[in-house]
């Protein structure tokens, strides 16, 4: 089976038959069930432990109508987080390395922190295109400015998490094959390629878990601004 | 194989059909046909159990009632306890009951052996082909192990310490009722003690109160005796003032009296005798003197 390095990136089909929805929600298995026991086991106890102090640090800025979004934050966290790590096993297919999924995550997500913003209080959002103490002059044009970075948000939070897991995954690929082909040429080469490779897996689950917890938090910016 | 079971179901099936028309017998596998090993027992077990479930008016409620199938307890109190530590796994991954199941056929090293040889048979046969996601494989392989190797048994006591925090501050609010409750049962004892003194120390105090009583009513007497005297005193020195005013008055009198009443005549011949006296005197002295 010749694996060429895009393969990894196709949404996977068998049969005819999409896995796409199965590469989403098999993730979840893996995460213990919370019980009704006072003292759990070790496995639900640091979960517990880690969702509570992830959403008390994201919320902290945020004032208490923003509370709201709670769930929806530290639940996307866990799913980011996962569908990351995950990703960085081999042969897995890696769902956030498809820009149609962080697309679909990030415009919703930002229009209704823009809309909860402009239904609420539209000049509190509206004021947001011009900061603080700019001359007269360049009125115009800041806001100009501001409202093209307004727009350019969800792309940027889309592309971001998209164009990070991509060229890590392919970085990998790529390194790895370059290990593999000198092996048998230059094993010395081979060898420090390996090395390479093993700080880039490294870099790799360290970006995995900085951008689930990036997208969250500018998300979290996005509304803490609006609300 | 198979055919022996499938025949062996239908009999007792069919036995169990017999023994609900009857309900005296028991269904009982026949003694003559070679008792089957205890993974086939659970299959003859579920199948029949299928068929009774099936068959007759009453099959459904046989099955149900006995709990044939059933694993877990039928109450839900007492909560059922938890294993306190999870399956024993070997080299972090493998369970041991695979190595338990192997080791009656192949000794210590047959898991290993299968381990071995089911790699180099994927390696040879090309099922697994090594390409450059072995060697991504192998770094990430690299990445976890070590990372649980280093900070598992951290992670593991941090985990423990949360649990272990929350159960000492349940412990800490009964502990803390516990004392305050010994506290107060000893509060209450002392309280009793002290009652039974209460008498005691009403005796004490009437003592106090009368001999506090009995003092000022001596000092209210003495005060009265010191009053009377004075005034007798008084008295006593109002008295002596009065004699001896009168005393001085008379020895005034008399002396004006006595010194009024010495005429000139008798001055003169008084004083003509003091003058004979002293020269009588006189001469004698000189007499004396010479003599």
């Amino acid at each position: 089976m010749a694996l060429n390095f895009f393969d990894q990136f196709m949404s996977p089909v068998f049969l005819g038959l999409p896995l796409m929805a199965l590469a989403l929600t098999l993730p979840w298995i893996l995460l213990p069930t919370p019980s009704s026991r006072w003292v759990n086991n070790r496995l639900l106890t640091l979960q517990g432990w880690f969702i509570n102090r992830f959403t008390q640090q994201l919320l902290l800025p945020i004032n208490t109508q923003g509370h709201k979004w709670a769930l929806m934050f530290s639940s996307l966290m866990i799913f980011l987080l996962s569908l990351n790590m995950l990703g960085l096993l081999p042969y897995t297919f890696t769902p956030t390395t498809q820009l149609s999924l962080n697309m679909g995550l990030a415009v919703p997500l930002w229009l209704a922190t823009v809309i909860v913003g402009m239904r609420n209080q539209p000049t509190h959002s509206l004021g947001h295109l011009l900061p603080e103490g700019t001359p007269t002059l360049l009125i115009p044009v800041l806001i100009v400015i501001e409202t093209i970075s307004l727009f350019i948000r969800p792309l940027a939070l889309g592309v971001r998490l998209t164009a990070n897991l991509t060229a890590g995954h392919l970085l990998i690929q790529l390194i790895a094959t370059a290990a593999f082909v000198l092996l048998p040429l230059m094993p010395a080469v081979a060898l420090m390629t390996t090395m390479l490779l093993l700080l880039l897996t490294l870099l790799e689950v360290a970006v995995a878990m900085i951008q689930a917890y990036v997208f969250v938090l500018l998300l979290s910016l996005y509304l803490q601004e609006n609300v | 194989m198979s055919w022996a079971v499938l025949v062996r179901s239908a009999i007792v099936a069919a036995l169990c059909r017999r023994a609900r028309r009857d309900r005296s017998k028991v269904p009982v596998v026949p003694n003559d046909l070679p008792l089957p090993s205890s993974t086939m027992l659970s299959r003859l077990v579920l199948i029949s159990a299928n068929a009774l479930k099936g068959s007759g008016p009453l099959g459904a409620g046989v099955v149900q009632a006995s709990r044939s199938l059933h694993s877990s307890s039928q109450s839900l109190a007492p909560v059922p306890s938890l294993p306190e530590k999870g399956g024993k796994v070997r080299h972090g991954i493998i369970p041991e009951e695979l190595f338990q199941l192997l080791y009656p056929k192949t000794g210590v090293t047959g898991p290993y052996m299968l381990g071995t040889g089911l790699l180099i048979y994927m390696l040879s046969k090309e099922i697994y082909v090594i390409n450059h996601e072995t060697f991504a494989a192998a770094s990430i392989g690299a990445v976890i192990i070590y990372g649980i190797r280093k900070f598992g048994p951290s992670v593991a006591a941090f985990a423990d310490k949360l649990n272990e925090d929350k159960v000492a501050k349940a412990q800490e609010v009964k502990d803390l009722a516990m004392s305050s409750l010994t506290q107060a049962t000893e509060d209450e004892k002392k309280e009793q003690w002290r009652v039974e003194g209460r008498s005691m120390l009403f005796d004490a105090k009437r003592n106090n109160v009368a001999m506090l009583l009995e003092t000022n009513y001596r000092e209210r007497l003495h005060t009265v005796t010191n009053e009377v005297k004075r005034r007798l005193d008084y008295q006593i020195a109002l008295q002596n003032l009065q004699h001896r005013m009168a005393q001085e008055h008379m020895v005034n009198w008399v002396e004006k009296n006595v010194v009024s009443s010495i005429t000139p005549q008798q001055e003169k011949e008084s004083i003509a005798k003091c003058l004979t006296d002293l020269k009588a005197l006189a001469k004698a002295t000189h007499a004396k003197a010479t003599a």
